[in-house]
């Protein structure tokens, strides 16, 4: 393709004051695609997704969103953005359909294509019989369909949403999950998320630590390049197992999980299929013995050790 | 460790028929569970669906408007004082006193259950070795990043060796290795005895946990062990065994011998396939002979996601 990225980032900064949120951002993406950002708590992911979106002031060699320079005016990018904040930013007093009008009316969307376009979005994430409901009446499950919904109203070219399922149930999850699946062949969409399944269905995962992206890539890829083989010991006390497989001196972590421990093996202290598959079958207890592919949270495992995040000297 | 009565029942936390009122909103809806000693017990909901109200009712502080609460042989509503000393806490928000460095936290929590001096000196080095908070001793908390700072709130929740630990969403706003880190201490605990009752929104987690109490707008909706769940709402298990290339010919022998086992089998010639509603030694062990007499041969467990499962059971 020849036309440019749709979003071309070399070198953003943004500093609040003393701190520096993001320390020389190089990211470049083109859309249509649902890109997940990911990384540890305070790496920056809602700096970033606000500077994105438009929000902020920030310095930089390069920053093109939708072809418009970050530093120049960003009113005319506003109105192609639709962005979903973590905290709940719609009018608490209004009702979920005026609530919907007032973003239509910034957008000099008529009311009656205003409801066609929000119908079918109301129907799917079940609001429909709430129209009238205040907002701040919803539910935390039914308030962020809405603020997703009312997100989309303006039919934009590029979605930006920070957190958008934290701490809802999983039902409300998947009907916002589902709003930007049915999107993401037309739109950009970018996402923070800290759940592992969200993770994995991204198209493109952009990993944070420490105000840089460490990796972006697709989940598939992030996943190939694990240097690490993942067993499960399925047994009856599982617990148990983690315990005795720790002291394998090529496993570098064991967890209980449901009936299975998950054990970790580093591809340089790997001594070969068999003598693992020997080693962890001769454990106590150990029933049965499976290889599986590297999962989502084996490759953030990774990502997070590889940028050094959460590490005590990165906060210092 | 303090000689409490004999719970009733075998359970050291008992929960029944407890429901708070807040004027006209019932955030508590007539719940009633039993938590085994030892047990890591995961009570699971969206956000505002009642969990944290149930915590603070079952550490004393909060007074349901009815129903009963017992906690280590103590009458919480009662007693409400009594249950300090048995109980940890810790909140979404750890607390840890800003200005004060992690050292200094831990010697004013330790003031307060009244441990000093020689006690307080081996209990501290014990734990700070184990939850690696060596190098974050002399720092402010709010120099720390949150995975140590969550760590940190676990060390001091614990300080005083309580019977029970309650931990109110720990896992919230932390990246995935130091939830990693943090449940490998979680099991620690209970494998050491302790009693952990744990809030999460990531379903995963589940699975780290030995039963799981589903809220939903205050009202219990499941009370059971994780399989039992999967059993339940997830179809339970797949197994595949694929046999090698040059050893096909034995699979009807060896699908017979699972059969004679109790194991139910189907797959064509290359694989057997088998389902289970529970994965247990009766199909665990009998499909590990069939692996071990068949070299080569490759097994796939495909245990329904705890994801699906509460999709399910929702939906």
């Amino acid at each position: 393709m020849s036309h440019a990225p749709a979003i071309r980032l070399q070198g953003l900064v943004k500093r609040f004051g003393a701190r520096t949120a993001l320390r020389g951002i190089d990211l470049v993406l083109e859309g249509p695609q649902l890109v997940g950002v990911v990384g540890p708590d305070g790496a920056g992911k809602t700096t970033l997704l606000r500077s994105i979106a438009g929000l902020l002031e920030i310095e930089a060699r390069e920053a093109r969103v939708l072809g418009f320079d970050l530093h120049a005016d960003v009113v005319p990018l506003k109105a192609r953005v639709g962005y979903v904040p973590q905290t709940f930013g719609l009018q608490r007093d209004l009702s979920v359909l005026e609530n919907l009008r007032f973003t239509a009316r910034l957008h000099r969307i008529p009311e009656a294509e205003l409801r066609r376009r929000a119908d079918p979005i109301l129907e799917s994430t079940k609001l429909l019989p709430f129209l009238d409901r205040p907002a701040g009446a919803l539910s935390g499950g039914m308030k962020q369909k809405l603020a997703v919904a009312n997100a989309l109203i303006s039919d934009p070219e590029l979605l930006v949403l920070d957190e958008p399922t934290a701490g809802v149930d999983v039902l409300a999850r998947d009907a916002i999950l589902s709003l930007l699946s049915e999107r993401r062949d037309r739109v950009l969409i970018l996402i923070s998320t800290s759940y592992l399944d969200e993770a994995a269905v991204c198209d493109r995962l952009a990993y944070l630590d420490d105000g840089q992206v460490v990796a972006c890539d697709t989940p598939e890829r992030l996943r190939a390049a694990v240097p690490l083989d993942l067993y499960r010991a399925w047994g009856s006390d599982p617990r148990a197992i983690a315990r005795a497989a720790r002291a394998l001196p090529y496993v570098s972590a064991a967890r209980a999980s449901g009936r299975f421990a998950r054990v970790e093996i580093p591809h340089e202290r790997n001594p070969g299929s068999s003598e693992v598959d020997a080693g962890l079958r001769s454990l106590r207890g150990v029933g049965l013995v499976e290889r599986v592919p590297v999962d989502t949270e084996s490759m953030l495992l990774h990502l997070a050790r590889a940028g050094g995040g959460g590490s005590f000297e990165a906060a210092a | 460790m303090s000689a409490a009565s004999a719970p009733r029942g075998g359970s050291i936390i008992s929960v029944r028929g407890v429901t708070k009122r807040f004027g006209d909103f019932v955030a508590v809806d007539d719940l009633s569970f039993e938590v085994a000693p030892g047990s890591v017990f995961a009570f699971i909901g969206a956000n505002g669906s009642g969990k944290s109200t149930s915590i603070r009712m079952m550490i004393g502080i909060l007074a349901p408007s009815a129903g009963e609460i017992e906690l280590d042989g103590v009458d919480v509503i009662r007693h409400p004082r009594r249950v300090r000393e048995r109980i940890g806490y810790m909140g979404q928000k750890v607390s840890l006193y800003t200005g004060l460095t992690l050292r200094e936290n831990v010697e004013f929590y330790a003031g307060l259950h009244g441990l000093a001096g020689a006690a307080l000196e081996a209990r501290w080095s014990a734990l700070r070795e184990r939850f690696t908070l060596i190098e974050a001793e002399r720092e402010r908390p709010e120099n720390l990043p949150a995975g140590i700072r969550q760590r940190a709130g676990l060390a001091l929740a614990t300080l005083h060796q309580p019977r029970v630990l309650f931990l109110d969403e720990p896992t919230a706003g932390v990246d995935v290795r130091s939830r990693a880190l943090f449940w490998d201490l979680i099991q620690d605990e209970s494998d050491a005895g302790v009693t952990v009752f744990v809030t999460t929104h990531f379903l995963e987690e589940v699975d780290y946990c030995d039963w799981v109490c589903f809220i939903e707008e205050g009202r219990l909706i499941a009370n059971a062990a994780p399989d039992e769940l999967r059993a339940r709402f997830g179809g339970g298990y797949e197994i595949e065994l694929e046999l090698a290339e040059g050893d096909r010919g034995a699979a009807p022998a060896l699908r017979g011998a699972l059969a004679r086992d109790g194991v139910a089998v189907a797959g064509d010639e290359a694989t057997i396939r088998i389902h289970a509603a529970a994965l247990d030694d009766a199909v665990l062990a009998p499909v590990a002979r069939a692996v071990a007499a068949h070299p080569g041969s490759r097994v796939r467990v495909d245990p329904p996601e705890m994801v699906d499962v509460f999709r399910r059971m929702l939906s």
